[in-house]
């Protein structure tokens, strides 16, 4: 998990300085955000020719992804305000997903930060070795680092496709922006794409009758 | 990155998770179908982001040597290969094509 963390780190580091960020800018962003996926959103609709707000708006419909990650995450952990929003700002996909599985609560907590010491190890020696390498890597579109960024993002959410409601609205949201992107200002077709949420819903039924939360929270566990 | 965009980013992602986390958590416990619809969000937007960098150059399409890279990616995401070896692969494909075309 330090090796994914470390790896993510040294391409976010790369993908900002290479889009005019200063190295010093860059790493503050990047420690403060906390937010990898943000980051690429945001960079993603500026690259687009998109306004700042807009791109901002996107990093925004983008977080909601830990929003999620935190609501799983809370309910497991033992009693207590500080201790619980302690852990849910350290929400990211592959602590959750290993907390979660865990019986007690105070498993739940141990687990959580044993798993999520390891990826902040790998984020910030990441981020130390990407700031460096921005700097002296020259033409990054020669090396080809531009596709590095929809990939990690694809395989940031790999394990949410490979559920049947998970890829259908995937699809769906990469269709709504396909057919969008021509035709309206940067930025909009990815905030219009979140009703590819709705297209899955319509077509995916959930087994059983709708009021049952037990297939949905064990699959919940599986997207680290 | 703008100052603007890296406070708003900020709030965004620490503020929702503990809205998350203390507000909606407990009222989507009540309520399956909008924590379903929650859990899809990232699936449908995340995928939009995709889109935009694999095929857009400002707002046109062109198929390029990025969509070679990523076709690859996706099948190394499917086989569950690990993070590295996707980002490493989609970039060294696309360079080649890079190489080979221009």
């Amino acid at each position: 998990m330090a090796i994914t963390f470390f790896s993510l780190g040294v391409t976010l580091q790369v993908l900002l300085i290479d889009n005019g960020t200063s190295s010093t800018r860059a790493l503050v962003a990047s420690v403060v955000i906390f937010s990898a996926t943000s980051q690429f959103a945001y960079l993603a609709v500026r690259d687009g020719g998109g306004g700042d707000w807009a791109a901002i708006a996107a990093g925004w419909v983008v977080a909601t992804r830990f929003g999620i990650l935190a609501v799983s995450l809370s309910s497991r952990l033992p009693q207590g305000f500080w201790r619980r929003a302690a852990a849910s700002i350290n929400a990211f996909d592959p602590n959750v997903a290993v907390a979660v599985q865990q019986t007690t609560p105070w498993e739940v907590e141990r687990e959580f930060w044993r798993t999520t010491a390891g990826m902040m190890l790998g984020w910030f020696s990441g981020l130390a070795v990407g700031t460096l390498l921005g700097n002296v890597l020259g033409d990054t579109q020669r090396l080809g680092l531009d596709a590095i960024f929809p990939a990690a993002l694809l395989a940031i959410i790999g394990n949410l496709l490979r559920r049947r409601d998970g890829f259908i609205a995937g699809i769906a949201g990469a269709a709504i922006c396909l057919v969008l992107l021509p035709i309206v200002p940067a930025g909009l077709p990815i905030i219009v794409s979140v009703f590819g949420v709705a297209i899955s819903l319509i077509m995916v039924r959930v087994p059983g009758e709708p009021r049952t939360r037990r297939s949905e929270s064990a699959s919940d566990g599986e997207q680290s | 990155m703008t100052t603007l965009s890296i406070v708003m980013l900020t709030i965004a992602a620490w503020g929702q998770r503990l809205v998350g986390a203390f507000l909606i958590g407990p009222w989507l416990e009540k309520r399956p179908i909008l924590a379903r619809a929650a859990g899809l969000i990232p699936a449908a937007v995340v995928m939009a982001v995709i889109v935009q960098l694999t095929v857009a150059r400002g707002s046109s399409l062109v198929v390029d040597e990025r969509l070679a890279g990523m076709s690859v990616a996706a099948v190394l995401v499917w086989r569950r290969a690990p993070f590295i070896v996707v980002v490493l692969a989609a970039a060294v494909v696309t360079a080649s094509f890079r190489a080979l075309v221009g």
